[in-house]
């Protein structure tokens, strides 16, 4: 089980790092066609479809990515005081009454809206003669395919956490509070012991501070 | 069970189900489309020809093509690559040695980083978390009060959500259809206005008080100035400026001092006179780009108060703008020139003497802006003149030390965020653009300062992708939502229900931002501005409230949420990185004037709302 749940954390984690070059190249494509429009005037017509597809594209293939690591926001006001066992049973009701129809229709929504959209062979119609739309509406259902793979791999998650106790492991990747460690690495100013201190215990106060878990509290 | 009352359980569901902690993204679409499909619901048509699958297609889609959210990622990346980029430390560092003669002058320092910090990026647990580990210490340790040491770091560190470029006004724009450039206008007067609050009250609190901020001990008041400068200021002049002007044109004489081992270059000397004249040259910058933007590119309010003039006097008009023109690179170059050899009262003469033909020439036009910006502009010249002339004349070699320091740390990305600000707020280039130049910017900036490898650019790449998901699909998810809302009726029900109560439109404003500030306790500011927010929107045209100035007051609505006791985050993260004896209830005790204080900005923002739509006004017109 452990096994199959890494796989698709792996699955979308690698989806979802392709995808974010694209964060990428939009702001390379913003830079040139600023370059472009307001010192060269000369605009190009199809920039605004093109940075709204790599925005979109993005986004969405980046929700699996953002499933597997935790990243989605979640009112974790009660549930961080819960004990784990708690935590994954009301999780796994949760996936399984809201999660999984809502992205089971997204999935089926999305398929008859590209299929629409590949019959005619749509075109954009922000400008005349606008690029072709059919590629870009095709990732809604296979972002949702994703997510919903990603989402199976939860309710993994779930059970496993109901049976040993406590929640797997996801995988190890870039997290927000990164950067206090590369900021306290470079300063010069900092007594190294708070330096250490701090860069050690990073990740337990992230935790105690979601949680609302003041140590000296009674 | 009629259709409202289904709304009503609906949104009674959703504020349960948010509370039992399950992402709130995909609550909001399973509760939407199962809603949704009741509603929709026809008994003659198969199971899946119901017509909530197109609305949350369509949604999805809408999501995807959404040009006000567009700019969120590139916001987001450079929010993380800044952060990567600058170095916290030295900014702190550096700042305070320059506010060292200001009293509480550590917790002044802390307040100024914060204040940059949060304009570089929106996240509340990074920066006061470092804060508390490169200010805390050397406050406790000069014997500072911990409430006050705790209350400016927490304060600080949420600032950052407030003011712009922050990623909750972009969502708010795309949620209530407003223009992101108007929002940022609007919250950028209230957002320095309350860390200038901050600032009065740490420093007020420190007079009244001294025993809260004992001053520093002289031995930390200092910093080594390097060998090369020493020498420079012995051979040539004691002010560093007069110092460095005559070493330029006359290197001989500094032929023995050494730098890094080696004699002194000829590009040092140089580089470190254009150190030394950054503040010089940033305000005329400034001034210069005052000028143009006002009576050149001209703001929307004033082509609206004054229509171009009929077709048979274009002349004048025309006229104007060129000896203004030629006004703005002469001022810079002969101000530097001036300051070279002997800075004060040429300076200040060459300035105001040359207010007379402007202002003469501008007011027969009567296109041009009102003559009170000239009397101001010019005033303010002076003033800024009179304030850098007396800085240069006390340039001493500590002091020229420290600028260095600033202009190392603080200058490139105080540089890069107002250039995006104003090329965004002057209207020069849309948000996403702005946007866009301004993450390359950070890519520069920081590869500029070295801070930046390959790996922390994945980093920050994989960051931003992430984060902009998260945003993105709670977007999708309330969009489907508040459309099967109001289709069940469940909004019309209430806006029913709160206009029978006959309510003023302060009592409305003031239950709909208590609302907000009791549900910005548990829940993050992307739930608040996504799923509640669009519940009050519809009611704001019925008590005449401008959404814009309501938004504003939301922003700094949540400021106050984010800082109350006990379920501040902010209070725990500083809390873990303390020493020990700092409690919690200190850290507590010490938010809590600060909460005041944004509810004291909110009361002078809703009593003077021209503080917040005065700026919106004037560059877009009303």
């Amino acid at each position: 089980m452990q096994h199959l749940i890494f796989l698709a954390d792996q699955l979308s984690t690698f989806v979802g790092k392709a995808f974010a070059w694209l964060i990428g190249l939009l702001m390379v494509v913003v830079c040139v066609e600023v370059l472009k429009r307001y010192i060269l005037n000369m605009p190009t017509a199809w920039v605004f479809d093109a940075t709204s597809m790599l925005y979109g594209a993005a986004f969405m293939m980046c929700g699996a990515y953002a499933l597997a690591q935790g990243a989605h926001v979640r009112g974790d006001f009660l549930y961080g005081s819960m004990r784990p066992r708690m935590q994954a049973s009301l999780d796994l009701a949760l996936y399984l009454l809201f999660f999984v129809p809502g992205i089971l229709a997204l999935v089926f929504a999305g398929w008859d809206y590209a299929a629409d959209s590949w019959r005619i062979g749509e075109r954009s119609n922000i400008t005349a003669e606008g690029p072709p739309v059919y590629h870009f509406k095709t990732l809604i259902p296979i972002a949702g395919a994703l997510v919903f793979t990603q989402g199976l791999a939860e309710i993994l998650r779930c059970i496993v956490c109901l049976k040993i106790g406590r929640w797997p492991a996801r995988l190890k990747d870039a997290e927000e509070t990164d950067v206090v460690e590369q900021q306290l690495a470079a300063s010069t100013h900092v007594d190294e012991d708070a330096k250490r201190q701090a860069i050690e215990g990073i990740e337990a106060i992230d935790e105690a501070a979601h949680h609302r878990i003041g140590k000296d509290r009674p | 069970m009629t259709d409202a009352a289904l709304g009503l359980t609906m949104l009674g569901l959703i504020v349960v189900v948010i509370m039992l902690g399950f992402p709130t993204a995909f609550t909001l679409m399973g509760l939407g489309i199962m809603f949704g499909y009741v509603a929709f619901y026809d008994p003659s048509a198969p199971f899946f020809d119901n017509r909530v699958f197109d609305l949350m297609v369509e949604r999805t889609y809408g999501a995807m093509t959404n040009d006000t959210l567009l700019s969120i990622p590139l916001f987001v990346l450079m929010g993380y690559v800044m952060e990567r980029g600058a170095l916290v430390d030295k900014m702190f560092y550096s700042i305070q040695l320059a506010f060292r003669r200001v009293p509480a002058s550590l917790a002044v320092a802390t307040l100024i980083v914060c204040t940059f910090w949060g304009i570089a990026s929106g996240l509340v647990g990074a920066v006061v978390v470092l804060m508390g580990v490169i200010a805390m210490r050397p406050m406790l340790k000069a014997g500072y009060d911990v409430r006050l040491a705790s209350g400016v770091i927490t304060a600080g560190g949420t600032l950052g959500i407030l003011i712009p470029p922050s990623v909750m006004i972009i969502v708010y724009a795309a949620v209530a259809g407003q223009s992101v450039v108007k929002l940022y206008a609007s919250a950028m007067l209230p957002g320095f206005f309350l860390a200038f609050l901050y600032l009065l009250y740490i420093i007020g609190w420190a007079l009244v008080d001294r025993k809260v901020a004992p001053p520093l001990p002289e031995s930390e008041l200092h910093t080594p100035v390097p060998g090369w400068v020493t020498g420079l200021a012995q051979r040539y002049s004691r002010n560093l400026l007069a110092a460095l002007a005559l070493a330029v044109a006359r290197p001989v004489r500094a032929a023995g001092i050494e730098f890094d081992g080696a004699a002194i270059r000829y590009r040092t000397l140089l580089k470190n006179l254009l150190v030394a004249l950054a503040p010089l040259l940033l305000t005329t910058a400034t001034l210069a780009g005052i000028w143009w933007y006002v009576t050149i590119h001209r703001p929307a309010s004033l082509a609206e108060a004054n229509p171009p003039p009929r077709i048979e006097q274009p002349a004048p008009r025309v006229a104007v703008p060129p000896p203004a023109a030629d006004e703005a690179p002469k001022e810079l170059g002969s101000g530097a020139a001036e300051a070279e050899t002997a800075p004060e009262p040429e300076q200040e003469q060459g300035l105001v003497g040359s207010m007379q033909p402007d202002a003469g020439a501008a007011a027969p036009a009567d296109a041009g802006p009102p003559r009170e910006f000239f009397t101001s502009f010019w005033v303010s010249v002076a003033l800024c003149a009179a304030l850098l002339a007396y800085y240069y004349w006390m340039l001493g070699a500590e002091q020229f030390v420290i600028l260095k320091l600033l202009t190392g740390s603080v200058m490139p990305l105080g540089i890069l965020t107002v250039l995006v600000l104003a090329v965004i707020l002057f209207g020069i280039t849309t948000a996403t653009e702005s946007a866009g130049v301004g993450a390359a910017g950070a890519f520069i900036l920081a590869l500029h300062a070295k801070t930046l490898n390959w790996s922390r650019v994945k980093e920050a790449m994989f960051l931003t992708a992430k984060t902009t998901a998260m945003v993105c699909w709670l977007f999708v998810g309330s969009a489907l939502f508040s459309a099967v809302f109001a289709l069940l009726g469940g909004q019309q029900l209430v806006e029913k229900w709160v206009l029978s109560l006959n309510l003023s439109p302060v009592q409305f404003m003031i239950v709909s931002q208590a609302i907000i500030f009791v549900l910005g306790w548990p829940l993050e500011w992307t739930e608040i501005i996504v799923i509640f927010v669009p519940i009050f929107l519809p009611l704001l045209k019925h008590f005449d409230i401008d959404p814009v100035l309501w938004g504003t007051l939301v922003f700094v609505n949540l400021q106050a949420a984010f800082l109350s006791p006990p379920v501040a985050m902010s209070a725990f993260y500083l809390k873990g990185v303390s020493p020990p004896h700092v409690t919690l209830n200190q850290i507590f005790s010490g938010m809590m004037p600060y909460m005041l204080i944004v509810i004291l900005c909110m009361v002078i923002m809703y009593l003077w709302p021209g503080m917040t739509l005065w700026l919106p006004v004037y560059l877009y017109g009303g």
